[in-house]
């Protein structure tokens, strides 16, 4: 699967993920005390330029943010229709400053850096009995891995159908890709089990 | 949680992602297509119960905030989280585990085929339907600042797919209990 | 390799599905052979700790499966019949790594290791690949370079050559053969297993058979007929 993150040198690439997760933390807690559609649009324009900064291109900059913007867009003309212009520009221009310094964020930073990263958030979780750290990473990895295994099935199912001339309906596909997914589970633990990954106790 | 349990929340999670995938199904009655990803957030909570279930669901919601395009139409990375309808994406969770917890206690596998896809249903309508919307519908009001009357009306319009949805779910749930069961009872 | 069997029984959903059993195995390479349902399978299970005795004792090297399961486990690896649900992290060199984890080798080392174990088996181009996109040989393959890794005294293969075409059969079936770990088979394939060093054979939850190779083959055809 190929994750949002770009490769490159920039300032924000070299930042800690935490210091970029806490600052989006910041930012977004700033965006929402702030009711100036002026200062708003600054923050936004802010934004931009940090986005920009990446290079991206222009054509992977819009299409990585085109859905979430037609949602905002979409929002804020509701919003127009019955609250007026002044608050579709503060739900306009604080979604927006907030989206591009989140995608910001998201294309600087490496997938097995945030899994190390919510790997020692977990710890005091782990202190208190409440997860195993190290399970979260193992998790992703499974599901990262067994995504494409599922959409071999899911073809399969697809062809079984056509072969016997059924029309492809949701239960008839999602009934047998459950069941035919999930009855791996007990040999994928054994797996996990058998190479003593996840240490007994 | 068992390496078990942690696998089947794991191989769910990878079913929601991969439901996001594949295109549209269409409904043999009417012509809606179905986007089968929030579906699968009820079948988590259906066939898991709400522990695993809920542990599924926040997995997908961890690779969405990790950067992974796993949302249908490629969506992901932590401006979704931006989104003024993220409200709903973070309602998963709560609509895994509610359902989840309800199909616990409403659900076992002594019951009469119709009790149970009742149950089910009601499961998947409260948790899928009431909860996950709720929450949308008051982070939307929040966001736009048009009050929940507003946001409501807005919201009006994905109510009848979501129903549907929950009526899938709890054919699924109950054709899986059949052929191989998971879910675990609450007294 | 020491593995004992002491009274071990395993019971699955209240049906006892290995007789109370008394065993000691120390033969470099085992078979171990039976009809479906024999018992052959939670036997294997039994010695790697997945299955632990209801009744009795099993111990491997010294060590109790019940008390001391992970060190059972650093002792003898498994390979299970399904190679797709053996590699468990997206790229194989992070599944190969993951065994190593609770070593805490340095980074070096553990890539060291991880070259060093690809190379063993030929497949140090697959490395940086995707699991779905490897072939079922190049996946039992991987399976043998993940487990033995952690170089484990012992290695168990539940059906290793079921899943394969003849090619990939072949190509396995020589690595079995060239493993200078201890092993233990269970297999279909009574080729695979003619010129081992000792072979069991299972029937209704009993050890029926226990000797060498051909006699016990030859009992055993007789037996399925």
């Amino acid at each position: 699967m190929k994750t949002l993150y770009v490769e490159g040198d920039t300032f924000l690439h070299r930042l800690s993920p935490r210091t970029k997760l806490l600052g989006l933390a910041v930012v977004s807690l700033v965006l929402f005390l702030i009711h100036s559609p002026a200062i708003l649009s600054v923050a936004a324009a802010l934004g931009g330029i940090v986005y920009a900064s990446l290079r991206l291109g222009w054509r992977q900059s819009w299409l990585r943010l085109r859905p979430i913007l037609l949602t905002i867009v979409v929002v804020a003309l509701f919003t127009l229709v019955f609250n007026g212009w002044h608050d579709a520009l503060i739900v306009v221009t604080r979604l927006t400053a907030l989206a591009v310094f989140a995608a910001a964020v998201t294309a600087t930073t490496s997938t097995g850096d945030f899994i190390d990263e919510i790997t020692r958030l977990a710890m005091p979780l782990e202190r208190l009995g409440l997860v195993r750290a190290a399970d979260i990473g193992l998790s992703i990895g499974l599901v990262i891995r067994f995504v494409p295994e599922i959409l071999g099935r899911y073809q399969a199912i697809r062809d079984a159908h056509r072969a016997r001339g059924l029309k492809v309906r949701p239960l008839t596909l999602a009934v047998p890709l459950i069941i035919l997914t999930l009855k791996n589970a007990d040999e994928i633990a054994a797996a996990i089990d058998a190479r003593g990954v996840r240490a007994q106790k | 949680m068992t390496t078990r349990d942690l696998v089947l929340a794991a191989l769910f999670a990878a079913i929601i992602v991969a439901l996001g995938l594949v295109p549209p199904i269409m409904l043999g009655f009417i012509p809606v297509p179905i986007t089968a990803q929030s579906l699968g957030v009820m079948l988590a909570g259906v066939i898991l119960g709400a522990r695993r279930g809920g542990f599924a669901v926040l997995l997908v919601l961890l690779l969405v905030a990790i950067g992974l395009p796993v949302l249908s139409g490629g969506r992901g990375g932590l401006a979704t989280f931006a989104s003024p309808t993220a409200g709903y994406l973070v309602g998963w969770f709560f609509a895994a585990v509610v359902t989840g917890y309800c199909s616990e206690r409403f659900v076992d596998r002594s019951q009469a085929g119709i009790v149970q896809i009742t149950g089910f249903f009601l499961a998947a309508l409260l948790g899928g339907v009431v909860v996950d919307h709720a929450l949308g519908i008051f982070y939307l009001a929040y966001i736009t600042g048009t009050g929940l009357a507003t946001a409501f009306i807005g919201d009006l319009s994905f109510v009848p797919g979501d129903v549907l949805k929950a009526m899938i779910a709890a054919l699924a749930g109950r054709a899986v209990m059949v052929g191989y069961p998971l879910l675990p009872h609450r007294a | 390799m020491d593995i004992r069997f002491e009274q071990a029984e395993a019971r699955f959903e209240g049906r006892t599905v290995v007789q109370p059993l008394t065993l000691s195995l120390t033969e470099r390479r085992i078979g171990v052979i039976g009809l479906n349902g024999s018992g052959k399978t939670t036997f294997a299970r039994m010695i790697n700790g997945l299955v632990l005795p209801a009744a009795g004792l099993v111990t491997v090297n010294g060590f109790d499966t019940v008390k001391d399961g992970d060190k059972v486990r650093g002792q003898a690896g498994f390979i299970f019949q399904n190679p797709q649900n053996q590699i468990i992290l997206p790229i194989l060199k992070e599944d190969i790594a993951l065994g190593l984890k609770s070593r805490k080798l340095s980074k070096a080392e553990t890539d060291d290791a991880i070259d060093a174990v690809l190379a063993r088996f030929g497949i140090a181009h697959l490395g940086e690949r995707r699991a779905h996109e490897l072939s079922g040989g190049e996946l039992q393959l991987a399976a043998l370079a993940s487990v033995l890794v952690t170089r484990p005294d012992i290695l168990i293969m539940d059906e290793p050559t079921n899943q394969l075409d003849l090619r990939n059969r072949g190509l396995v079936e020589r690595t079995i053969h060239g493993l200078d770990e201890n092993v233990i088979v269970i297999s279909h394939d009574l080729g695979l297993i003619a010129d081992f060093d000792r072979v069991l054979c299972f029937h209704e939850g009993r050890l029926a058979d226990d000797g060498a190779p051909a006699e016990v083959i030859a009992r055993y055809r007789e037996l399925a007929a």
